[in-house]
């Protein structure tokens, strides 16, 4: 889908010297930006470059500080808090902005409701939304609610609602952040579809493979500047990585070094059972990385939410160094030397509307109270730590978190979680949402922690990551495990073989 | 008029306004009806109905008296419903929570053929009522301010706590006014008290810090003199003649009366006692051969270290 | 004393004004200056006195509900509760009155009952609403109509008196002063210190603020949610059995109209205090200004008869309304950024 093809079509939305400034904060430099009908243009940058608020102008949530927007070639001041809707150009949110409580079908029409005289018209908005959703090929009732769905179902609503809403431009943020592979092959057969209607999508991801795959052009930006354009055909993925970090990323995963294997085990898991988990066991080294890859809802994080004491289990054992246990609470776990690392952390792991300090503090509370009071010199000087140590990039201190960038905030998570000095870290999707330059150093880390004789789990949805980082690899599959992979058997084939079901180990650890 | 006098009237009774249906069922059913107590005032009228209740019902083997009280507007309207459908009732005693919500229910019992006695709050369409029993709202402020004229001269300053604005307040209040006016005394602000001690407190401090010069209080109510008592105990300012005129009839206030209490020397009597009078009424429009239907309008009295034993009950609440 | 109130320390010619912290301090500046204005007394000793005491009351039981409020709780019992504990103080001391005499033992035994009292009933909130799993709202609406009733309960529907012979003894604990401060006002100061110190410098206040925030997220960072949370109704309860301590002897009695409308006068003062009312911001010395704001109002409105009676509520709404719009205005600040 080469670009020079209709190059000669004037741009449907375009950003012309755009620049933005938060007070005397800038973060977009003069950046120019457009999208035609009919074409996919792929935006990439790591964290902080700008992409979120090119992207929030592009959909007139924010005014530029200087320069113009031109829509269908008019300059044209977007009308703000997204009504520019009416427009044709539509933003979808990464933090999906569906009304939890209300249903599919009221989702998809809420503001322009079907009605006949002064009734709801329920009977054609159900038929359209049940039109609509075939059409994406998603297999959801009209009439359930957008709480009882999955992260991927309801991104799957919020595009199908943005289409039924006629939009002319599309912008999305990380569509595909939460989506599985199959998902996502079936969110790209529909974007071609809109593309061929003559749609402009405008598509932010950090996952170079599918910008390669479904966009016609690329724009990079680097630190709120303008890096390229070009067309994607034009571009290998190094490149792009390249460009985007502007430095060599030659080793996205630090090399793997053999664990020992008669290295002692800290962690002993003994036929588990919980209402989503059924008769697991596993063994966990020291100072070993022991991946869990599987589909989304084969029981992965219920199982660790369950070990760690956040959860009740109904059967099993739990051993730690040889040991008998049974966590009733988090901090019992803590205390043990275990942590869970939640991969929801807007949700379940910071405080958003507070600043980095308490955050920091909160896990391991209790080592920075000195007589009774909270010790805040401790917390500062463990501020300036965790910030040097994971290289948190925070414009300044006073930051609420919410405010920060994705990559930011998950280096902060893993502070935070590190605070209690861990012996076993658990981490449920380290990178999901995060830019590759930053997604290098959280793989780097968690080498390091390893090599530092801790052990470490990581629950990841993201199979590269997997192969890149693990030493051993349990795949899961409907609350079992089916399968260790481990060594030169660590490959997608293996391990989608065993998540998929084609392939099951006799019950061993 | 006063309740002296009515109760008089009762004792030397005749037969009168007996319905042959009164006579259908072997007793005669009277339903009392009143907001359920949640202050003293209408704790003490809830104990005089069931005192009268058991009089009464010694008296007269073959009348019985059936309390009903209703925590709110609405459940009243069903409490008469209720009277009306399980107990029969021959005639009804109400105490109307709101005049407004209530007139139509009351009319419905009347349809019914009962006898209507309504006390204090009257309904808002007239003639429902056979028997109408109630203070004087205007009265007690005019008494009050007879009393203050009697004690006061020319010049002198008072000031006045009022209740929560009603229309009870608002016809005390000015009939307090009108009185008053004329005489010299000059009424320095009047702030409401809403009935409650703790306000009387507050504001009568502020009055302290706000008049150097005050000569005596009205209360209007005895919770509210308790508070204006304690403010002005804690500021000192007990002396020079000063004192409170406080309403309603409240035993420790008679009591302390009786005993001779020179800052609250005198007391205006709006009865918790008057529902009593009212079932005493309706039982003698069945029992009595004089006639009974009318309005009784009890007397404000003015309760003096003299007569105050005669308005002191020690076992009511209020 | 605030950690997130600070605005961004850039480089500006002006000294920006923080006005969420300052709002609720200005607006009670206004008022002092509106009240002097109207009348000179309004500053004298004895209506600053007055008026401090008279705070004392709602300031103390609205610091509990700071704690409450942070963790994102809310007490609508509190002035049920202060009046059914005032009842049963009165009535515990009047029949302790045969057994101890009148002396300083019947007041100990009252105040230690009234403690007890106060724990408790915070404890039945908490574990209600932890446990319970039912909403704070509802459990506190249901137990505020059981405090009412009871209390009407107990005094028969009339008033519970104190034992004449105990007022002389208990008497002062409302009246005397102590270095020319009311006793009052130096329970109100010692409680505010206290709660300072639990909300601001304690892992406690910490864990209140984060549960306010996301209960997820304490619950994941290894907090006892569900403790923590009981803990603040039981500051709360604490906090309205140490008013009702103070409240008893001033007038010696109790009646099903005690305290009524006090737990809105002490959320009032919580949210004009910059607390924010859906949890995980809390300030203490806010919630001490709002006390005082609230206090003052009453007794202005008690100095001038420029306004009817009728519009009391008028302007003790619009004052609320400002004083909160003061502090929640985003004055000149800089829009949120995205780094």
């Amino acid at each position: 889908m080469p670009s020079h093809e209709n190059s000669d079509i004037t741009p449907l939305l375009c950003a012309d010297r755009v620049s933005m400034s938060f007070g005397e904060v800038p973060v977009l430099f003069s950046v120019s930006f457009d999208v035609k009908a009919g074409e996919v243009h792929a935006l990439i940058g790591e964290n902080g470059a700008g992409k979120s608020t090119l992207m929030k102008i592009l959909g007139g949530f924010h005014q530029p500080t200087s320069g113009r927007i031109l829509f269908e070639g008019e300059p044209t001041a977007l009308p703000p808090f997204g009504q520019s809707e009416a427009l044709g150009i539509v933003l979808i949110h990464q933090e999906l902005n569906l009304a939890e409580q209300m249903t599919v079908e009221e989702n998809i029409f809420l503001g322009r409701e079907h009605s006949r005289s002064i009734f709801l018209d329920r009977k054609s908005m159900t038929e359209l939304t049940r039109k609509y959703l075939a059409d994406m090929g998603v297999d959801i009732s009209p009439s359930t609610r957008i709480s009882d769905l999955s992260i991927a179902e309801k991104q799957m609503v919020e595009i199908v609602k943005a289409m039924s809403r006629d939009a002319k431009v599309l912008i999305m943020d990380e569509p595909t952040a939460v989506l599985t592979e199959a998902e996502t092959e079936l969110f790209f057969r529909q974007v071609e579809k809109l593309k061929a209607k003559g749609v402009a999508i405008v598509f932010v991801s950090h996952k170079l493979p599918e910008v390669k795959k479904i966009a016609d052009r690329v724009t990079i930006l680097r630190d709120g500047q303008w890096i390229a354009t070009k067309s994607t055909s034009d571009l290998t993925m190094d490149a792009m990585a390249q460009m985007m970090v502007g430095r060599e990323l030659s080793n996205l995963y630090p090399p793997k070094n053999e664990t020992d294997v008669d290295a002692e085990i800290v962690l002993a898991v003994r036929n588990m059972r919980t209402s989503e988990i059924n008769d697991v066991s596993f063994d966990l080294r020291k100072g070993e990385i022991l991946g869990f890859s599987g589909l989304v809802g084969s029981g992965r994080t219920a199982l660790f939410e369950a070990i760690c004491g956040i959860e009740p289990f109904e059967s099993g054992e739990i051993f730690v160094d040889g040991v008998s246990t049974h966590f009733k609470s988090v901090a019992e776990a803590r205390d043990a030397g275990i942590t869970y690392l939640t991969k929801d952390r807007k949700g379940k792991g910071l405080l958003l509307q507070q600043t980095m300090r308490p955050n920091l503090s909160l896990f391991a509370l209790p080592k920075f109270v000195k007589n009774f009071m909270m010790d805040t010199d401790a917390e500062e000087a463990a501020l300036k730590r965790g910030i040097r140590r994971f290289d948190i990039r925070a414009r300044d201190p006073k930051v609420l978190v919410g405010d920060m960038s994705g990559g930011n905030q998950q280096k902060l998570l893993l502070a935070k979680t590190m605070e209690c000095e861990p012996r076993i870290l658990i981490i449920d999707e380290p990178t999901r949402g995060i830019d590759v330059g930053t997604k290098q150093q959280i793989y780097h880390f968690i080498a390091a922690l390893a090599a530092d004789g801790m052990s470490v789990i990581v629950i990841s949805s993201e199979m590269p990551e997997i192969i890149g980082v693990c030493h051993r690899v349990a795949v899961m599959r409907e609350g079992r495990i089916t399968g260790f992979v481990s060594g030169s058997e660590i490959n997608e084939t293996e391990i989608v073989r065993y998540a998929a079901g084609l392939k099951e180990a006799p019950a061993h650890v | 008029m006063n309740l002296t006098k009515t109760m008089l009237s009762l004792a030397v009774g005749g037969a009168i306004a007996l319905s042959s249906s009164a006579f259908a069922d072997d007793k005669i059913k009277i339903g009392v009806s009143y907001p359920t107590p949640t202050h003293a005032w209408a704790a003490g009228m809830n104990w005089h109905a069931e005192q009268a209740e058991k009089r009464l019902e010694a008296l007269y083997p073959d009348v019985d008296l059936i309390l009903v009280n209703s925590p709110d507007p609405s459940a009243q309207a069903s409490a008469l419903e209720d009277l009306v459908s399980v107990s029969q009732i021959d005639a009804l005693v109400v105490l109307p929570f709101e005049s407004e919500p209530l007139t139509d229910p009351v009319l419905n019992v009347k349809k019914s053929g009962a006898l209507i006695t309504v006390v204090d709050r009257g309904l808002s369409q007239p003639g429902i009522e056979d028997i109408y029993v109630a203070g004087n709202n205007p009265e007690l402020g005019r008494v009050s301010a007879q009393y203050m004229k009697g004690r006061l001269s020319d010049g002198d300053n008072i000031v006045i706590l009022r209740g929560i604005p009603t229309t009870i307040d608002n016809e005390r209040f000015d009939a307090f006014m009108a009185e008053i006016e004329g005489s010299g005394i000059n009424v320095l602000d009047h702030k409401h008290a809403n009935w409650n001690r703790d306000d009387g407190f507050e504001v009568m401090q502020d009055f302290l810090s706000r008049f150097p010069d005050i000569d005596a209080v009205w209360a209007q109510d005895d919770d509210i003199a308790i508070g204006v008592v304690a403010a002005l105990e804690q500021a000192g300012r007990t002396g020079d003649g000063m004192f409170v005129v406080g309403g309603a009839g409240m035993k420790e206030t008679i009591k302390s009366i009786a005993d001779g209490n020179e800052l609250q020397p005198v007391d205006v009597l709006y009865p918790p006692a008057m529902i009593a009078t009212a079932m005493d009424v309706t039982v003698a429009a069945f029992k009595s051969n004089g006639p009974v239907a009318g309005r009784y309008i009890l007397g404000a009295t003015l309760i003096t270290q003299e007569n105050a034993m005669q308005f002191y009950f020690p076992d009511s609440p209020f | 004393m605030s950690e997130n109130a600070a605005a961004q320390p850039t480089k500006k010619s002006w000294p920006e004004i923080d006005f969420k912290t300052l709002g609720p301090a200005i607006a009670l500046l206004i008022l002092c200056i509106i009240g002097y204005s109207l009348n000179s007394a309004f500053l004298s000793e004895g209506n600053v006195t007055n008026l401090l005491t008279r705070s004392a009351f709602i300031g103390i039981i609205a610091i509990g509900a700071t704690f409450v409020i942070t963790a994102g709780g809310i007490d609508l019992s509190v002035g049920s509760m202060a009046a059914v504990i005032a009842g049963l103080m009165i009535i515990i001391m009047n029949n302790a009155v045969d057994t101890f005499g009148s002396g300083v033992a019947t007041v100990l035994i009252g105040c230690g009952c009234s403690i007890i009292l106060g724990i408790g009933a915070g404890w039945i909130n908490g574990v209600l609403t932890t446990k319970g799993k039912i909403e704070a709202f509802i459990v506190t609406l249901g137990t505020m109509g059981i405090y009412r009733s009871l209390v009407t309960y107990f005094a028969d529907g009339g008033t519970l008196s104190l034992d004449f012979a105990i007022r002389g003894t208990y008497r002062p604990v409302y009246y005397e002063s102590f270095f020319g401060l009311p006793i009052p006002v130096w329970v109100f100061i010692a409680v505010s210190i206290v709660g300072w110190v639990l909300l601001n410098r304690t892992a406690f206040g910490r864990f209140c603020t984060a549960i306010g925030s996301s209960e997820a997220v304490a619950k994941y960072s290894a907090i006892n949610v569900d403790r923590i949370k009981t803990y603040t109704y039981i500051i709360q309860g604490l906090c309205v059995a140490l008013a009702t301590i103070i409240y008893v002897p001033r007038l010696g009695s109790a009646s099903g109209s005690t305290g009524v409308l006090w737990e809105l006068e002490a959320i009032a003062a919580v949210i004009i205090g910059g607390t924010v009312l859906k949890g995980g911001y809390g300030r203490i010395g806010g919630t001490i200004l709002g006390a005082l704001i609230l206090t003052t109002i009453g007794n202005i409105l008690n100095f001038t008869d420029l306004i009817s009676n009728y519009l009391n509520g008028t302007m003790q709404g619009l004052i609320i309304i400002i004083a909160v719009w003061l502090q929640r205005g985003s004055w000149g600040k800089n829009k949120k950024t995205k780094t």
